[in-house]
């Protein structure tokens, strides 16, 4: 345990004494948060479209948020396991389970507190543009994209192992994009219907967002939140599962 | 009692062996040096021999424990530097060894007074608190061995230490290598000729994953009538490819 929290510090150090990750998890959703409101306010009422009205973009740019998370994740690992910090640690009596908790616990508390800090933004955005949202709710969209939280968490060191240090910032850009995509945050896959909507429904991503936003509207019924919910939480149990699986695989590779 | 022991250790990499059947021994408190251009196969031996990469054949002894069997009784005696400078980049340096101690399973109280001795031994009190990050090569050396010896190793593995610095962080490096001598058995890899002459007990020349010769360097340069080790390697450099043996 004290092994696996001092690499966990390492890990989370790593992330905040970094200035570009203020740049990706925080300043650019927030960009996004302002600029989708200002979009919002020039759709006229009758196109009856509410995807930017801050009671369904928060929780949309939440999630957003948390694909930035991932993507640093994927860049830790992959630049660690490219480097040779992490033989040195190898060289040490820690165990593959010290490296994998090590690498999720600190992007679990980030993200945490990025949803908070997005949370509080969106509050102010909605007592200037309306209609204003309840702390209730925002806290309560905290407490559930935790989850979420946890499934980035593991893409990120799932992708992270597989991805060389090289291809790694490539392809983590296209997962974000089609996280984005395919989790409707920027359109709604519903009224897109047909193969897409399959997809949507076959990835973990819409069921984070409609959560969130269930959970901001204090909308607590089992098929806007807790049917989501639920699928996001299998999700993101298989795929950290997957990820600690896959790490420890590749880690007697390397010391083979 | 030999600190390492190996017995036909040998590592193929494909159709490439990357360390050819190795008989050799190294007492407790011997400074060994690994001498040998890129490619000789060094880093693959130290990799053997720290428990970080499995024999393709053959097996060592380190500390009495199997390399092969006891890969983790191997980890708890031997510190390594790694190659590449592996310093956790935005960790201060007082950080970095508190990690390194910590994942070792140092106690609080020990780990408190290792920090302290290494800084003093490695004369960091100034930058202790600086990022590692922003010191220079040298200094991330330093570090970095500093961190290899903060859990009190049997054995020190430090691959190619000064590769890359200028030549006076590689001398100031010296200095604190220098220092360690008799304290602890060191196994240093280097390919700079006049730095295995300057600081080791015994060297052993490897060529092509073989080790073509080995003796204090005054045995070599004898035994090849050369009057430094740069030339006395070269003289068994083209023994060996001409298919002869060389030994000390
Ligand atoms: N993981 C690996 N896969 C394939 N070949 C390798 C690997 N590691 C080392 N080699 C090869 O083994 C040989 C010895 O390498 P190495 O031990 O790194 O040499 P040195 O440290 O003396 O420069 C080289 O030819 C190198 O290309
Ligand atoms: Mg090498």
């Amino acid at each position: 345990m004290r092994k696996m929290l001092a690499f966990a510090r390492r890990n989370l150090y790593e992330i905040l004494r970094d200035p570009i990750s203020y740049v990706f998890c925080l300043a650019f959703p927030l960009v996004m948060l302002g600029l989708m409101t200002l979009i919002n306010k020039s759709i006229p009422p009758e196109a009856n479209m509410t995807l930017f009205r801050i009671d369904r973009l928060a929780g949309g740019i939440a999630v957003f948020g948390q694909s930035f998370l991932m993507l640093f994740t994927v860049l830790a690992v992959s630049k660690d396991r490219a480097g040779s910090f992490l033989v040195r640690l190898y060289a040490t009596p820690m165990a593959a389970s010290d490296f994998t908790a090590g690498y999720l616990l600190p992007v679990l508390l980030l993200s945490a507190a990025q949803t908070l800090l997005l949370s509080a933004a969106a509050l102010l955005v909605s007592l200037v543009s309306g209609p204003t949202l309840s702390v209730g709710g925002l806290f309560l969209m905290t407490v559930t994209l935790i989850p979420s939280g946890a499934l980035f968490a593991g893409l990120g060191l799932l992708f992270g192992t597989l991805f060389s240090e090289k291809a790694a910032p490539a392809l983590s850009s296209i997962i974000i994009s089609l996280s984005a995509i395919l989790g409707g945050i920027w359109f709604d896959p519903d009224s897109a219907g047909g193969v897409l909507l399959k997809i949507c429904k076959a990835l973990p991503f819409r069921y984070a967002v409609q959560s969130a936003r269930a959970a901001l509207v204090l909308d607590l019924g089992w098929e806007a939140w807790g049917f989501p919910l639920t699928v996001v939480i299998g999700s993101a149990v298989l795929v950290t599962l997957a990820a600690s699986l896959v790490f420890r695989t590749r880690m007697r590779a390397d010391l083979n | 009692m030999n600190a390492i022991e190996t017995r036909g250790l040998t590592k193929k990499y494909g159709p490439k062996t990357a360390a050819d059947n190795l008989f050799f021994s190294i007492p407790e408190g011997e400074f060994f040096s690994l001498l040998g251009v890129n490619g000789a196969g060094k880093t693959t031996t130290v990799r053997m021999l720290t428990g970080l990469s499995a024999p393709t054949s053959g097996d060592a002894l380190v500390g009495g424990h199997s390399v092969v069997h006891e890969r983790d009784a191997v980890r708890r005696i031997i510190g390594i530097s790694p190659q590449d400078t592996a310093v956790a980049a935005n960790l201060t340096v007082r950080e970095n060894l508190t990690l390194i101690g910590t994942v070792c399973g140092l106690d609080r109280m020990r780990l408190e007074e290792r920090i302290g001795e290494m800084i003093s031994l490695f004369g960091m009190a100034e930058c202790a608190e600086s990022r590692a990050k922003t010191l220079s090569g040298g200094w991330q050396r330093k570090l970095s061995i500093a961190m290899a010896l903060l859990s009190e190793p049997q054995v020190l593995f430090l691959d190619e230490p000064t590769l890359g610095l200028d030549v006076l962080a590689r001398r100031d490096l010296w200095r604190v290598i220098e220092g360690l001598r008799g304290k602890i058995t060191m196994v240093l890899t280097t390919h700079y000729m006049e730095e295995a002459e300057a600081l080791s007990d015994r060297v052993a020349v490897m060529i092509a994953g073989k080790i073509a010769a080995l003796g204090s360097p005054e045995e070599l340069r004898q035994a090849t009538g050369a009057k430094d080790l740069e030339n006395a390697f070269i003289a068994i450099a083209e023994a060996a490819q001409k298919g002869g043996d060389l030994h000390a």
